[in-house]
């Protein structure tokens, strides 16, 4: 079974609550990073213009380049959800090594502003997956943007979902794990 | 809720935007520090409240009493305790009163806390026990669109409620950036919902916002306080295709007649064509026809204009002609349609404070009438009398009696409000603030406002005491979470003990559980039984009124032909209430008048841009901008088109000054396509971070506002003119 999110980016606006519920939910600390980013695409001229955003965290890929690229096994991909998770203790650093944010495709492994900072990504909430619960950024999304599932699940749920949307290309090499209600057809 | 000896406990927000959402707050190992919406997305929070956490153990919170050490305004200030501070503000509300008399105390109050209990009418109650106070008039926020609904439909109860959007065929979000400003937890997904439920989304503004965003179907640029001639000209085409509900206009309105000579220039000469209004908005004249035609042929349609088209010199009068054009194609009182004014719920009285309130009492300043000064009325001659209008309370600082003020200004009692940061001309606040002989501030951080006390009483997060929360739909039980950091107090605690060093018997004879046991109207829950209060208190949350079908205002005057609240008792194009106050800036029938700081003026010679300042999608106004992690999504910056940024060689990310005659600030420029052409942009609520010259370098828009009222009492915050050079 493979973990998945779904994000439908008609009705984003671009709020940020995925991305300081996240932080907040994860760390006390005023100096932490979210996980999760809302990036903005402006297209067009005055007045004919259009806008989308895409929240995005680590997509749990099938085929993750992270992982491949770890010298120290630090990221591993849980064999019952697809999950890909970071063991910070192993993990080198980014000064030290930093390999994982270059392989990523979506530019998407995170580092503090310390010295040599761990690397940190989304854990999908696994923690909260166990309790029945859905991941803090699906939870508090107002206009329910985001959502998760098991692939097949949203495959089911969202007959015209695609792999692809603004701000978004797919790459069959790591293959993510998520699906788009995308913005422009 | 407890589960191994951790808790959830649900609690709401208490700041001042539209929404008032519920939320749950995780204690683990007896800290408060993770945040968890309910489950039904309509009540879902907005980003801020998952910065609790750090808002509420901020490390610059206010948590002892300060006295003043340096001059007042340098921000210097030494720990003292509380028997000192009280003693201090006791002894300085005495002498005051006893020397000048009660009026000379003038009390500054907003809606930095708006609780059923915790508000401040806590403080109200406090002065009007001293003797009196001198209180401020005018509304920072829905003036006009509150002025003008009164004056068409003798009631601001003019919304219907917003489940009811999902009816609509049509909705034109006039000025509407819905999705940020919240009015109304869960309205951005109800308006989501009947996007999807196919109605076409026409959105009017001068920025392209994340509204426009999500939801536009067509965005219309246009300048900044030409509304008004835009909707006369949509009325002109309407009169003229014959695309008017006649019986509507016939049997619920009256004085349609004179706002048609008006329109067809039977009474100035001026025929109010879309050519004409082209001129004036920079909207292109086919766009103007096409929309009037949509708009009275789609039916039913929403045509919803917000508080933003008030907030200009002249802003009573597009809610008046949105009214209008309602009324012509009989959108009042339906389903799917919308009335066009100030949107609040039928049966409230206009605030999301609701019934019930902490009762202040009679202010032996104000002529006692029966239930005091009225804050919903049409003529504001009382309030001129008595009190000062909110642009112009600094003024009366300097000026006073003198200045035909109604007191001179000897002590400053504030409360839940960072006024000097938030009312308009901060510059001159900052020098009249020095003239009073007494400041003293309740606050939680060391605002503004807070820098320029001579007292400041530390007051506690709603995090550490407990109150309740007026929603549209539904009342919130505003928990309490954690014991108050250092020694702050509430805002009503202060109070209580205030009024006992000062010897005043009677302020209050409850505790605070009473006290919202008192004000909380009966709490039901979602199938409409009754629950006890205990039983609210911990699920949170509670429904009021219950119902199973949308509200549609006026519904009972359209179907049941009831009169409405008017002298006339129908909807009042042309009102005579108007034509006995005499006003010319008051006209009977809504018409377009210049603003004062056009484009037109003189003065654009040398400020050729209008400036609008708009509400911060990630702040309340200008509490959270000194927390981090919302400080950093909510960056101080000015919006400007490509166009004229490339004339003035600016490029985004680029330090700019925005700047005029009342002030200057510095902060970066965001260049866009996103703004009409000859408007910039500022975000309201940044903090006023004066340098030794007296530039901003906060970012705060405040600085370059126009302190003057609007003729129905508004604040013009949208109608200034600044220059904008690279910095």
């Amino acid at each position: 079974m493979q973990t998945s999110f779904y994000f439908d980016q008609t009705r984003c606006s671009g709020c940020y609550a995925c991305v300081l519920a996240c932080q907040s939910w994860h760390s006390d600390s005023s100096e932490a990073i979210s996980w999760r980013e809302v990036l903005t695409f402006e297209k067009g001229t005055f007045p004919d213009v259009s806008v989308a955003f895409l929240s995005l965290s680590c997509c749990h890929c099938l085929h993750p380049a992270c992982l491949e690229v770890c010298p120290v096994g630090a990221i591993s991909k849980r064999e019952s959800d697809g999950i890909v998770i970071v063991d910070t203790d192993v993990c080198l650093g980014k000064d030290e090594c930093g390999k994982c944010k270059v392989a990523c495709p979506y530019d998407i492994p995170k580092f503090g502003g310390e010295n040599n900072a761990k690397m940190q990504m989304c854990d999908f909430c696994f923690e909260r997956l166990e309790k029945g619960q859905k991941p803090i950024c699906v939870m508090v999304c107002p206009l329910e943007a985001l959502n998760f599932g098991s692939t097949e699940e949203l495959k089911n749920k969202y007959k015209n979902a695609t792999r692809e949307t603004e701000g978004f290309v797919h790459d069959p090499q790591v293959s993510a794990s998520i699906l788009f209600n995308p913005k422009y057809n | 809720m407890g589960d191994h000896g951790n808790q959830s406990i649900p609690t709401a927000c208490c700041h001042d935007c539209g929404g008032r959402c519920p939320y749950i707050v995780h204690v683990e190992e007896g800290k408060a520090r993770k945040v968890e919406p309910y489950p039904d997305p309509a009540l879902r929070p907005c980003v801020k409240v998952y910065a609790f956490p750090q808002k509420v153990h901020a490390e610059d919170r206010l948590l002892f009493p300060l006295k003043r050490t340096g001059a007042r305004g340098d921000g210097k200030f030494n720990r003292i305790s509380w028997e000192e501070a009280l003693r201090e503000v006791a002894t300085q509300l005495k002498r005051v009163r006893d020397t000048y008399g009660a009026s000379s105390i003038l009390g500054l109050t907003a809606n930095g806390a708006v609780g059923y209990l915790h508000s401040p009418l806590v403080l109200w109650r406090l002065l009007n026990m001293v003797g009196g106070f001198t209180n401020r008039w005018g509304s920072a926020s829905n003036q006009a669109a509150h002025w003008a609904s009164l004056v068409n439909y003798g009631t601001v109860g003019t919304g219907n409620s917003h489940d009811d959007l999902v009816n609509s065929r049509l909705i034109i979000l006039w000025g509407w950036n819905a999705l940020e400003t919240m009015y109304g937890t869960g309205t951005p997904y109800y308006l989501v919902k009947a996007k999807e439920a196919g109605a076409k989304i026409i959105y009017v503004d001068v920025r392209f916002t994340n509204t426009a965003a999500v939801l536009a179907n067509q965005w219309i640029p246009i300048r900044p306080g030409t509304d008004t001639a835009m909707l006369l000209s949509m009325a002109y085409v309407m009169i003229r295709e014959k695309l008017l509900d006649e019986d509507f206009l016939k049997t619920y309105t009256v004085g349609f007649e004179y706002f048609s000579n008006y329109v067809l220039g039977k009474e100035d000469g001026i025929t109010k064509t879309p050519l004409w209004a082209e001129g004036i908005t920079g909207v292109k004249a086919d766009t103007i026809e096409a929309l009037a035609r949509e708009y009275s042929t789609t039916k039913p349609a929403a045509l919803m204009p917000a508080y933003s088209i008030g907030r200009t010199s002249f802003g009573a009068q597009p809610f008046r002609a949105a009214m209008t054009l309602a009324a012509m194609t009989g959108s009042i009182g339906i389903s799917g349609g919308n009335a066009a004014g100030v949107g609040s719920r039928p049966g409230t009285s206009g605030t999301l404070g609701g019934p019930g309130s902490f009762p202040v009492g009679e202010s032996p300043s104000e002529p006692v009438l029966p239930g005091g000064i009225k804050p919903l009325v049409v003529d504001h001659s009382l309030h001129k009398q008595y009190r000062i209008h909110t642009a112009m309370v600094w003024d009366a600082m300097l000026t006073g009696k003198a200045g035909g003020y109604p007191a001179d200004i000897k002590m400053v009692y504030i409360a839940c409000t960072d006024c000097l940061n938030q009312w308009s001309n901060t510059n001159k606040a900052a020098e009249a603030i020095k003239k009073p002989e007494f400041v003293v501030i309740h606050e939680q951080f060391m605002t503004p406002t807070a820098r320029f006390a001579d007292v400041i009483l530390p007051v506690n997060s709603h995090w550490e005491r407990n109150d309740c929360f007026r929603g549209l739909d539904y009342t919130a039980y505003g928990n309490k979470i954690i014991e108050p950091l250092g020694e702050t107090k509430s805002d009503f605690e202060i109070c209580c003990e205030l009024a006992e060093k000062l010897g005043i018997e009677g302020y209050s004879d409850k505790s605070e559980d009473e006290w919202i046991r008192n004000v909380v109207p009966e709490p039901r829950d979602r199938a409409g039984n009754i629950l006890s209060y205990d039983e609210f208190q911990k699920q949170g949350i509670a429904f009021t009124p219950i119902r199973e079908q949308p509200i549609i205002a006026f519904k009972e005057q359209i179907t049941d032909l009831k009169p409405f609240p008017t002298p006339s008792g129908k909807i009042e194009i042309y009102s005579e209430q108007l034509v006995r106050m005499g006003n010319p800036d008051l006209p009977p029938i809504p018409k377009y008048i210049p603003t004062w700081e056009n484009i037109d003026d003189p003065l654009a010679q040398k400020y050729p841009f209008q400036l609008v300042t708009f509400h911060p999608p990630r702040r309340v106004h200008s509490v959270f901008y000194n927390i981090p992690a919302i400080n950093k999504l909510e960056p101080s910056v000015v919006w400007i088109n490509s166009r004229d940024a490339s004339m003035k060689n600016i490029r985004n990310g680029d330090k700019v000054k925005v700047f005029n005659d009342r002030g200057a600030t510095v902060l970066m420029a965001t260049v866009t396509e996103r703004i009409i052409p000859g408007v910039v942009a500022i975000a309201e609520g940044a903090w006023y971070i004066p340098d030794e010259h007296g530039v901003d370098h906060g970012g705060n828009p405040n600085v370059l506002t126009k302190d003057a009222p609007t003729p129905c009492g508004g604040i013009p915050y949208n109608t200034v003119l600044v220059q904008i050079e690279r910095s």
